[in-house]
């Protein structure tokens, strides 16, 4: 069985678990580090982003004089920290029901023989510090919110224009989140936001295979616990032929991936193992949990050249 | 007068040219003969020796019904070729009489390939027309269309494809990319159509059919169930048919090779090509107890730069792909920066339990000569013994080269 079937089926079925593991009683926290979105009614967790927000903005604030809730807080952060220093990327490649769809519509791309787009390293740089600011957004927004200098319409205000917020809840029925909230000019003009940053979201993920993953603010906060991280992409150059495969099938276009360095994972892989599929060399590159190899490239296995496009 | 000497030194030509295709015709029976003698020869492998037997560019049309396009070196993506409909086919020599017909005219050190081919023009008039195309590899290369059109003036056409010969610059990557994409529109004005993108991606795949039973091939040789003398020469048959049907065949050979029949010492044999019927190395390694577990040659292994794994199904993204497979992916000693060549060799260290390395140098073949020392020290200093093997097509060195191959073996033996 190739990688990549094993990954689509560990794919799916994070995707129904997440999407509806709720209605079967299952649900796997608030601090999920991957877009497990809230807004789905019945989902089976929530995304950190969420917790985030409100447990900075109006849980640890609030807290400071309520005493219980930053534990709750601070439970979930930890829940978070270890869940994301265990499967690393793999929350984002494996796992995240909203980078499922953005692999649907790759294969739509596919279906339809368009082209990728391909990004420059100095337009990934630019694009990438988006991520950064949401961070920062993320981080700033609430205290403010709940210290009433901003209107608290703005509450939870990255989930208020992420198009998780608009898509993931159509999965499960629900269109609520498609229409303009007239209530006020803040809710107009997030809605209106929200519907911008979806579409354009989505007409970039058909051209640039997982584009969303390069502004995901999940992402970097998974990548800064890398040094803690338990499952790692690995490369050996001693045994690199240079041949490049690995940096053209890469979903992110990860440039040093098919240079003569060791340390390859950056910030935008995904550990979505394509390079390690498509890799000629044995041994040239490795996905280790603990230490121990869970995949390896191999020069005798061929599953990636039976794939249908 | 002036007609008449020039009348005698034509026929005296005639002459010498027909004694030249009767001298290598008696080489290529003699090695037919020989593989079909030897131990490990079924006869249902005779499919291979036929392709061997007659590999003129008429016949090769006439089997796969489609009109040739003639190739030097390993950097044209065949896929592109198979999908206008064209079938690839990389002329090659290994005659002695063919080289040393052409030694009266050229440069005594010159590459023996390119002597070779320039006499098998003057011997197979279909083979200097039609298209050619031809990446400027090494110097020899990229001198061969002009030097052709000496033995062979106004005949065939040709397509250069520029080859940048630093693979890992992206300077060089988009400048390689250009030329398959100009390669692309050579083709399609040849066809008189352009490229339909899934009579691509049904050549790739065909092409992976091929590289997975390859991969099959290997891991019997690997495993000594399969010699290198007719490793070589199935390997050596790849542009002679239509690739389904080759392809059918060698899964099908493949399945004969159940039993370990071979073992030695194993050795990892790298260097300049080794063309049929020029068999004389493969031979003599055999005969001196050397087992050759992998190669590394552009007549073997590298024959194709492996399998195409590609994500992108756009005209563009297929052709960016194959790109850049066949140029970073390929080996050839011409690149500038090609230092992880010798990763491929140390992988054997630990996989196959190679003890050494057999590089042989073709008399003329600069780039590999210049590159020997280098890989020479590289490898020494991981514990791989190396010998160094300068030759040509002639057989007068054999007793030397067997003598010095037995003595590799012993003393890797005695390791």
């Amino acid at each position: 069985m190739s990688v990549r079937r094993i990954k689509n089926i560990v794919q799916y079925l994070s995707f129904a678990i997440l999407m509806y593991g709720g209605r079967v009683g299952v649900h796997l926290g608030s601090a999920l580090p991957c877009f497990a979105c809230p807004y789905v009614p019945g989902c089976g967790g929530f995304c950190y982003l969420m917790g985030l927000q409100g447990y900075i903005g109006f849980g640890l604030v609030a807290g400071v004089a309520a005493g219980k809730e930053i534990l709750v807080a601070l439970g979930w952060f930890l829940v978070f920290v270890v869940s994301a220093s265990l499967l690393g990327k793999a929350w984002c490649g494996w796992i995240c029901p909203f980078g499922l769809i953005q692999d649907w519509l790759s294969w739509l791309r596919k279906k339809m023989g368009a082209r990728e787009r391909y990004i420059s390293p100095e337009g990934k740089k630019i694009l990438g510090s988006i991520k950064y600011i949401f961070l920062f957004l993320i981080v700033l927004l609430p205290p403010l919110i709940t210290a009433k200098i901003l209107p608290p319409d703005l509450y939870l205000p990255f989930c208020n224009i992420c198009p998780g917020k608009l898509i993931l809840p159509l999965f499960a029925g629900e269109t609520k989140y498609l229409a303009v909230n007239l209530d006020n000019a803040v809710t107009l003009w997030l809605s209106l936001a929200l519907i911008a940053v979806t579409a354009s979201v989505l007409v970039g993920v058909y051209f640039k295979d997982r584009l969303f993953c390069l502004f995901c603010p999940l992402l970097a906060l998974i990548h800064i616990l890398r040094p803690l991280t338990a499952l790692r992409l690995v490369k050996e150059p001693s045994a690199c032929l240079g041949c490049g495969n690995c940096r053209r099938n890469c979903q992110m276009d990860v440039a040093i991936i098919d240079q003569d360095i060791a340390q390859v994972q950056t910030i935008e892989c995904l550990d979505c193992l394509r390079c390690l599929e498509a890799c000629p060399s044995t041994g040239s590159l490795s996905l280790k949990f603990f230490g121990f190899n869970l995949f390896i490239s191999s020069r005798w296995v061929t599953s990636a050249l039976r794939l249908k496009p | 007068m002036t007609v008449a000497m020039e009348g005698g030194a034509s026929s005296r030509q005639a002459r010498l040219l027909a004694k030249t295709r009767e001298k290598a015709l008696s080489e290529e029976k003699a090695i037919l003969d020989w593989l079909r003698t030897r131990e490990d020869y079924r006869p249902n492998w005779e499919y291979f020796l036929e392709l061997l037997a007659d590999r003129r560019i008429e016949t090769i049309e006439a089997r796969c019904q489609r009109k040739a396009i003639r190739l030097l070196c390993n950097q044209t993506p065949l896929e592109l070729i198979w999908a206008f409909g064209f079938q690839p086919v990389k002329i090659v020599c290994g005659s002695l009489a063919e080289s040393a017909y052409s030694a009266r005219e050229w440069p005594a050190l010159m590459c023996p390939l390119i002597k070779g081919i320039l006499t098998s023009l003057e011997l197979d008039p279909d083979l200097a027309n039609g298209s050619w195309v031809t990446p400027t590899s090494c110097d020899w290369v990229v001198k061969f269309w002009e030097i052709s059109q000496k033995v062979k003036p106004g005949s065939g056409t040709v397509k250069f494809l520029e080859l940048p010969h630093l693979k890992q610059r992206p300077e060089s990557q988009k400048r390689w990319l250009e030329e398959i994409k100009a390669l692309n529109l050579y083709l399609a004005q040849l066809k008189g159509k352009k490229i339909d993108r899934h009579k691509l991606i049904e050549a790739i795949q065909a092409l992976n059919r091929a590289w997975m039973a390859i991969i099959e091939l290997k891991k019997a040789r690997l495993e000594g169930r399969l010699s290198l003398s007719w490793f070589l020469a199935i390997i050596g048959t790849f542009f002679f048919d239509r690739l389904d049907r080759w392809t059918s065949q060698v899964e099908s050979l493949i399945e004969d090779l159940t039993e370990k029949r071979f073992s030695g010492v194993k050795v990892f044999l790298a260097g300049s090509p080794i063309f049929f019927p020029n068999f004389k190395l493969p031979a003599l390694m055999e005969e001196a107890g050397l087992m050759v577990v992998a190669d590394d040659l552009c007549s073997a292994e590298r024959i194709f730069p492996g399998g195409q794994v590609f994500e992108d199904t756009s005209e563009w993204g297929l052709l960016a792909s194959l790109a850049g497979r066949y140029h970073q992916g390929c080996l050839c000693p011409t690149f500038g920066d090609n230092e992880r060549r010798v990763h491929n060799i140390l992988a054997q260290q630990q996989e196959a339990q190679i003890l050494g390395v057999v590089f042989v140098v073709l008399k003329g073949c600069h780039p590999y000569d210049l590159e020997s020392s280098t890989i020479e020290s590289t490898l020494k200093d991981r514990g791989l013994r190396f010998l160094r093997l300068e030759t040509d097509y002639a057989t007068e060195d054999r007793q030397n080269l067997f003598t010095r191959l037995e003595a590799f073996g012993h003393s890797l033996a005695g390791v």
